[in-house]
């Protein structure tokens, strides 16, 4: 069974913009892609699609074979903890030190504080920042800050992890560390799927790549762009 | 705590995968998640110390003006109330009427409804005591005959009671009159029950004041914690998760103004003590001003966290829906 499924769903903003329209793809378990397209293609509407943010006008949106049209609103949080979210701006909280940031998942899921230090910390050991954990995340450098953001969106070891211009502010290098990273989630069995627009990047990476255009799935296929 | 959950995990309740709770882990951190909240509100409290030293004095004077409404109204009808057990009717017999008959109506008074008792007063004997307490006791040697009527004392089980025996006693044959003096307790008593009527109103016009207040308080505390709220709904956060810290704010402001008040009302209580007690002692009564006392205490912390809960509620309820990650 798909991990994902968006079967022939469009979405219409109030006022009549139509962000995405007739989308269908799968995602198997233990997939990685990436998502396309230039801005306003509808990269970000379908991550908002899939968190729950926004609803879908039509179609349907399966996750793990279960309809999210039927979702009720009160059970919306428990789907979102199945999901982990990495932000262009990280969305760090910067009033408290990094261990809090990465455990705020796990608080919200009402883990106890045992669990939570032993999670957090192994969080951090998987994206290399260990030693960080009672700094404040405005004292470190952008590529940490978004790694300490994946750590916060996998600590909880969600099943699926969704990434919006994860590299939007990183140098190359920094950005092949992080695509680095995401890969290295996917072993273990998460569906990940990237949105970027960094198309040298994601071309060398020899993955699933699908690009939108105006709201509608323009290409969808492995690149071999490292050749 | 870490123990306990290193146990569980030894005995092997979780999945290979770490991802399954047992009961009692979310119970645990459940628990564990209600106390932080508790420790980090209050501290926020703290950080911003005049803010909410202002919120607390403000539900503090909220709540003691009504409270000390109701404690003077409260006094006055206890002192009301020892005035009250004295009341009693004068009945005065027709003049002429003879000793038999008088007994006749003597158990005519016994057996009417709401009679506490009835004290026979002979003409000679309240002639006696007039001379006694009057210090006209020269001046009536010179009556040819006892002016006085012979008299009953009617003591009514109750105050309210007592009109209606003066007009039923009334109707009693070898009945001259009868003389109620307390009418002044009726209107103290329908003045009480005014004032009781008052501190209602008042303590329901402070209240809604007091969750306008907290309200106003917890909603800039929305405004100024909207990113922690919206990262928070993103990683599935409930609702309930994130109205708990503000609930507990509205709670905590409170509590803590309903123990200012307590303050303020002993302190309200000392200084009227003084002048209560001379004022006493010049009508000779062991009247004693009566405070709050411990149940009161508990009423009114419970008064004070109810509505800075409700107050809470309020404001979560209509600023928390418009905060939506995007």
């Amino acid at each position: 069974m798909s991990m994902i499924r968006f079967d022939n769903l469009s979405k219409r903003y109030e006022g009549g913009f139509e962000a995405l329209r007739n989308v269908s793809f799968e995602m198997d378990a233990g997939e990685m892609a990436f998502l396309t397209g230039h801005s306003g293609a509808g990269k970000s509407t379908l991550l908002k699609l899939l968190m729950l943010i926004e609803r879908p006008t039509s179609g349907n949106l399966l996750i793990n074979g279960k309809n999210l049209n039927r979702l009720a609103h009160s059970k919306v949080p428990f789907y979102r903890r199945q999901v982990g979210v990495v932000f262009q701006n990280h969305q760090l909280l910067f009033d408290r030190s990094v261990f809090e940031n990465v455990a705020l998942p796990l608080q919200v899921a009402g883990y106890s504080p045992g669990d939570i230090g032993r999670r957090v910390r192994a969080a951090l050991d998987s994206v290399g920042l260990l030693e960080r954990e009672q700094q404040n995340p405005v004292a470190l450098s952008g590529g940490e800050q978004q790694r300490i953001g994946i750590a916060r969106a996998v600590v909880h070891k969600p099943k699926i992890l969704l990434a919006d211009e994860p590299t939007g502010n990183l140098d190359p290098q920094l950005s092949a560390e992080i695509m680095a990273l995401f890969k290295r989630f996917q072993d273990v069995g998460v569906t990940v799927l990237v949105a970027s627009h960094d198309i040298n990047l994601i071309n060398r990476m020899n993955m699933r790549i699908m690009r939108l255009n105006q709201g509608q799935m323009e290409e969808d296929g492995i690149s071999y762009g490292g050749y | 705590m870490a123990a306990t959950s290193s146990k569980a995990r030894d005995s092997g309740q979780r999945g290979a995968r770490g991802k399954v709770l047992s009961r009692g882990d979310k119970w645990r951190g459940y628990r564990y998640h209600h106390r932080s909240t508790l420790q980090s509100s209050a501290v926020k409290m703290l950080r911003e110390p005049l803010q909410s030293l202002l919120t607390v004095v403000v539900i503090a004077i909220a709540l003691t003006l009504p409270a000390a409404l109701y404690l003077s109204v409260e006094n006055i009808r206890q002192l009301s109330g020892g005035v009250e057990s004295s009341a009693q009717l004068s009945v005065f017999v027709t003049k002429g009427a003879r000793g038999p008959a008088v007994e006749g109506l003597g158990r005519q008074l016994e057996g009417l409804s709401g009679v506490a008792s009835v004290t026979y007063i002979s003409a000679d004997s309240a002639l006696e005591e007039f001379k006694a307490m009057s210090g006209f006791g020269a001046a009536l040697q010179y009556l040819d005959e006892n002016p006085l009527p012979e008299a009953f004392l009617v003591q009514p089980l109750l105050l309210n009671d007592a009109t209606r025996l003066v007009t039923e006693i009334r109707q009693l044959k070898l009945v001259d009159d009868v003389q109620l003096d307390m009418q002044w307790l009726q209107r103290l008593d329908a003045l009480l029950d005014m004032g009781r009527k008052l501190v209602l109103a008042l303590a329901a016009a402070l209240g809604v004041g007091v969750i306008l207040v907290v309200g106003n308080t917890i909603r800039l505390a929305i405004q100024s914690r909207r990113d922690e709220i919206t990262v928070v709904k993103l990683v599935g956060g409930t609702d309930a998760y994130v109205r708990r810290p503000f609930l507990y704010t509205g709670l905590l402001f409170g509590i803590f103004g309903a123990v200012v008040a307590a303050i303020m009302l002993t302190v309200l209580g000392f200084w009227l003590a003084g002048p209560v007690d001379k004022l006493a002692g010049l009508y000779q009564s062991q009247f004693r001003v009566t405070g709050l006392g411990f149940g009161g205490f508990i009423s009114l912390l419970l008064i004070g966290g109810a509505v800075g809960l409700a107050g809470a509620w309020l404001a979560v309820g209509q600023h928390l829906r418009n905060i939506k990650p995007s």
